[in-house]
């Protein structure tokens, strides 16, 4: 069982990664769930498998209960995933409706206000090599 | 001492407030507290002049064993005497000079802070506390000169003066721990000279505390700020820029001339800046047409000979060192003083425009006069008492002090010049042309000046006052063996009374043909192009270019190269911890100890891998929304056959609520177009990130689940959970007690997350006027169906009654918090889903971020339960009414209840109403046709 969760584990933390590099706004956000979903089942198999009944105290085989500790970071690890997974959707939501754009590459150009402006220039005439402009 | 600086910290906050109230009258008051601390320390003066020294110590970091040490010795009184007094004066001439401006009272703020700052660092024992007041002294300093912030000028002097001043802090820090770690103690008074000067690190910190020094007193080559300072208005420039801050480098030089003076690199480096400091600074200064400038110049020349001062070490060096740095911050303040009436009573500074000023300013003249004369080393001044020591001092060095000591005659001859210019050409002579009718300046304006040039002839013809009261004291705190201190007018026929003559005829020669003199220096014009103020232009331009360059090239703003960057980090890192895992433990073990495989497990595994890929590569949203929830749905599989009922409903539950939140979302997205990057090359590389990160993690846990879990953390939960938390499902207990703590300020972030997706997804629960209203007990058409909304409202009651039985039982079954609160928003999503929003929100009554809130509260009041047994916070307390176990840890899971509850819906029903309201300008041009 191991094996095959720990693969399970490198792929979804594969495909999630995969997704983060699309360019659609939207898979990224996507992408995120599936990394998380990754990750979480990487913390539980950090605890160990081994254990064949659920952690309950008043079980009769305590020995045979499998870790708990994981499992309480893995249940609030899923519930802010969420938190942060609504979020993100929120902001890609808006972002379409102010830019009418949700690619990554787009989104810098259209949402990036031009930097504020370096102290006052000593010469005004000549502008400082290099300044960044306003791309897009 | 500590309450002395408080006083002034009190009035700087008072400031503000007093002059709206008072106006210009307000600095009466405010000069009261310098005064007060002034009368303070005079009052000390018997004691300190007897050899003793005051110490007061707090506490302020002990672990890092920094403390707020205070120590009165005779240098640190001779500062604060000099800071308090010449202060008090400065409060009262800036109420009258800034008198119709309008942040007169933001003025006084920061020339009182500045005051408390300077105060502490005179004052400080602890090496890291003076650096702290030192940084504060920079920052007022800083504020001060760039007040008038409206001119481009002030604005560019003052981040100048910043940024020199601010990286020679940066230096003088590093060069204060290493002083400290060599010399064995973080006082002052407590380095030991031995140590320090046969560490093998005596050399940095020699370069890098000189460093600090010499940026801050404006040495050569820091030296350009400080003229440029004069942005500042004139009080600030009286004070914090020839009496005061700039002394502050000369102070911290004084202060460790005990510890670090003993070296000949020590002496070397001050007497060559220094007299080099002092000549080009006499040099700039007769160049210059303004008499601030001037002023400003002849500051940088006394800086660069209170340097070298120190620099000789010889008994009349030392002596000089403190006669000077008493006589300069006398006359030097007074001077500056006086300008600047002279600027406010005739509307300029310029020297040519100036003459017969006498007529119309007698006493404002009379005080110029005073401190004229001192400035230009005449008897019986106390300026003449520092030149002939100083004369003397050098002497005593031999040949090198020969050769500085004509540099030395022919820098104070040009003082003497500068001085002449100041009193002769602006007081006598016949009338200049002024801008407007000259008048003598108001009482404050005056009194400063006078008093204090008084003071330095009071110094010097009866010398024996200085000598028994401050300068003994001063100069033994200075010198490295004790000094025998005998002050004098007139010491008989010495090399130094020659010297002195020298200097004064020189001087008047140079007065006399200072047209000369002038074109003369004008004429190398290579050395004047080359400003040291171009340079730092060029230089901040250089240094803006290059950060702007690096900034691009790491911030370019593309999110997948930033993203593949990281992930190729974290490989290379993990990388390198499993190979040396394996290779300390000799290698994986194989075959990994495996527990038996599962079907449910292993079918939920290829669900959520297949799931997840799918979604990688649709195209289609229903697809996608599909797939992701299958994906889900096999994890939450997995984690049930992994014998975690909680996580496993957990997820099922958070996985039915994305489902929902992305079918609403994605109805107002645009479809996905293609898969990936569109440059194939780009695309095969992410892909070769992505697989390289997944290998490595299989190939982490595969290591680490070969070997066996270390600790037996898990077995304490298990034994502890019934009786410490009264409760059998572990899980649950570690939530709400062992860890709740942990999980509390993962509800604030769910809860935070909830008020900011909220608020992105766009505010108003009113609806345009003009907008269809759905009618009442209608939600989406899409459940328009009258048999699925029937079904619906005893679903969600039903659904709601369980997520009450879930909480309920959570402490000992499979349950809780978290898994009842996002079954209650399932279920009224639900309703909100058939009925419309309008309804659910009714049926709640409480607004959902009231909701989250109160159980963020209920889950924070539960933890103070502890803390008010006198137990830790959050510390479980249990009652037993009747056998039921009822306790805090119980009251804590309401509140994650309620939190999770109100934060999922404030966002869901937000989403919610924004769909059936119709919004957004894009609207119309989102809503394409779904496909897929």
């Amino acid at each position: 069982m191991e094996i095959v969760a720990s693969v399970t584990a490198g792929l979804l933390v594969a495909i999630g990664i995969w997704m983060l590099l699309d360019r659609s706004l939207l898979r990224v956000v996507l992408g995120v769930v599936v990394l998380g979903n990754g990750v979480n089942l990487a913390v539980l198999l950090g605890g160990r498998l081994d254990g064949s009944v659920a952690a309950f105290a008043d079980s009769a085989d305590l020995a045979a209960a499998v870790n708990p500790l994981p499992q309480a970071l893995v249940l609030t690890a899923i519930v802010i995933g969420f938190a942060l997974f609504v979020f993100a959707l929120a902001v890609l939501k808006r972002s379409w409706e102010l830019h009418g754009n949700i690619e990554t590459d787009r989104i810098t150009a259209v949402a990036e206000e031009p930097a504020p402006d370096l102290p006052a220039e000593p010469v005004p005439a000549a502008p400082i090599a290099g300044q960044r402009e306003v791309r897009g | 001492m500590l309450t002395s600086i408080g006083l002034i910290a009190v009035a700087m906050l008072l400031a503000p407030p007093l002059t709206r109230w008072l106006d210009e009258r307000a600095a009466w008051v405010l000069a009261l507290a310098p005064l007060v601390v002034f009368g303070h320390f005079l009052s000390l003066t018997p004691e300190i002049a007897a050899g003793g020294v005051i110490l007061e110590h707090h506490a302020w970091v002990p672990a890092l064993d920094v403390t707020l040490a205070f120590r009165l010795d005779g240098l640190s009184l001779l500062f604060a005497l000099l800071i308090s007094g010449i202060g008090t004066l400065i409060v009262l001439y800036a109420g009258s000079y800034l008198s119709d401006h309008h942040h007169l009272g933001r003025f006084h703020a920061y020339l009182l802070g500045f005051m408390a700052a300077m105060l502490g660092m005179v004052l400080a024992d602890d090496l890291i506390a003076m650096f702290v007041f030192w940084e504060l002294t920079s920052v007022a300093s800083f504020l001060l000169i760039g007040f008038q912030h409206d001119k481009p000028e002030s604005r560019r002097s003052a981040l100048q003066a910043l940024l020199i001043t601010g990286g020679g802090g940066l230096a003088l820090l590093a060069g204060l721990i290493l002083l400290g770690s060599a010399g064995e103690s973080w006082q002052f008074s407590g380095l030991s000279a031995a140590a320090i000067e046969g560490h093998a690190l005596y050399p940095a910190i020699l370069l890098l505390v000189l460093a600090g020094a010499f940026t801050k007193s404006a040495q050569i080559p820091f030296h350009l700020w400080l003229p440029n300072a004069m942005a500042a208005p004139t009080p600030v420039s009286a004070y914090l820029h020839s009496a005061t801050m700039v002394k502050a480098g000369v102070y911290l030089l004084a202060r460790l001339n005990p510890v670090l003076g003993g070296s000949a690199g020590w002496s070397t480096i001050l007497i060559v800046i220094g007299a080099a400091t002092a000549l080009v600074g006499a040099v700039l200064a007769i160049r210059q047409t303004d008499l601030k400038r001037v002023l400003a110049y002849t500051t940088v020349t006394v800086l660069g000979q209170l340097t070298m001062l120190l620099g000789t070490n010889t008994r009349y060096g030392l002596q000089a060192f403190a006669i000077y740095l008493v006589a300069h911050a006398l006359y030097k303040a007074a001077l500056f003083m006086a300008v600047g009436a002279i600027d406010h009573a005739t509307g300029t500074r310029q020297i040519p425009r100036l003459g017969g000023l006498i007529r119309y300013m007698p006493l404002t003249g009379f005080a110029v006069a005073l401190a004229a004369f001192s400035n230009a080393g005449l008897p019986p001044f106390f300026g003449f008492i520092a030149k002939e020591f100083k004369y003397a001092g050098l002497i005593e060095l031999g040949v090198v002090g020969w050769i500085t000591t004509a540099v030395m005659i022919l820098t104070n001859a040009l003082l003497l010049t500068a001085a002449g210019l100041v009193f002769v050409r602006a007081f006598l002579g016949r009338e200049g042309r002024y801008p407007r009718h000259p008048h003598e300046v108001s009482l404050p304006m005056w009194i400063g000046p006078m008093l204090l040039a008084f003071g330095g002839f009071v110094f010097g013809a009866f010398n024996n006052i200085a000598e028994i009261w401050l300068i003994d004291a001063a100069v033994q705190a200075v010198a490295r063996d004790a000094v025998d201190v005998k002050l004098y007018l007139w010491g008989g026929l010495t090399p130094a009374v020659a010297a002195s003559l020298l200097t004064v005829s020189l001087g008047v020669f140079f007065y006399l043909q200072r047209t000369r003199v002038r074109r003369r220096l004008s004429l190398w014009r290579v050395l004047w192009r080359v400003s040291g103020d171009m340079i730092w232009d060029r230089l901040l331009k250089r240094i803006f270019a290059f950060a702007t360059g690096v900034a691009d090239r790491f911030q370019h703003g593309s999110l997948r190269q930033h993203i593949s960057l990281l992930v190729l980090a974290i490989t290379g890192f993990t990388l390198v911890g499993v190979v040396s895992a394996l290779a300390a433990g000799g290698g994986i073990r194989w075959p990994i100890p495996a527990s038996p495989l599962s079907v449910a497990g292993t079918v939920g595994c290829v669900l959520a891998v297949a799931g997840a890929a799918a979604a990688a590569v649709m195209r289609g949203r229903v697809a996608l929304v599909a797939t992701l929830g299958a994906s889900g749905l096999g994890l939450a599989l997995f984690f049930l056959a992994a014998n975690a009922p909680d996580v496993a409903i957990t997820q099922l539950m958070v996985e039915t609520l994305t489902v929902i939140f992305l079918a609403l979302v994605l109805r107002k997205l645009p479809p996905l177009s293609g898969v990936g990057s569109r440059n194939p090359t780009a695309k095969r590389f992410h892909a070769v990130v992505a697989i390289a990160l997944g290998a490595i993690v299989t190939a982490l846990l595969l290591v680490s689940l070969s070997e066996p879990l270390p600790g037996n953390i898990a077995r304490w939960y298990l034994d502890n959970s019934l009786p410490g938390g009264h409760g059998a499902n572990v899980v649950n207990v570690i939530l709400v007690d062992f860890r709740a703590l942990d999980t509390l300020g993962e509800i604030l972030v769910v809860a935070l997350a909830g008020l900011a997706a909220a608020s992105l997804l766009g505010a108003s629960r009113k609806r345009q006027p003009g907008t269809a209203h759905p009618p009442h007990g209608q939600g989406n058409p899409e459940f328009g169906s009258v048999l699925l909304r029937q079904g619906m409202k005893p679903l969600s009651a039903l659904l709601l009654l369980m997520s009450l039985v879930l909480l309920w039982r959570g402490h000992n079954l499979p349950g809780g918090g978290f898994i009842g609160g996002l079954v209650a928003a399932c279920a009224v999503v639900l309703l909100a889903l058939g009925d419309g929003v309008e309804r659910a929100r009714r049926m709640l009554r409480v607004p959902p971020a009231i909701i989250a809130a109160t159980g963020l509260a209920l889950a924070a009041g539960a933890g103070v339960i502890g803390l008010a047994r006198g137990e830790a916070f959050l510390t479980g307390s249990w009652i037993f009414p009747g056998g039921l176990p009822l306790g805090s840890p119980l009251l804590f899971d309401v509140g994650v209840f309620l939190t999770v509850l109100g934060a999922v819906l404030h966002m869901l029903l937000r989403l919610l109403e924004r769909e059936q309201a119709g919004d957004g300008p894009h609207e119309a041009a989102a809503s394409r046709p779904t496909e897929g």
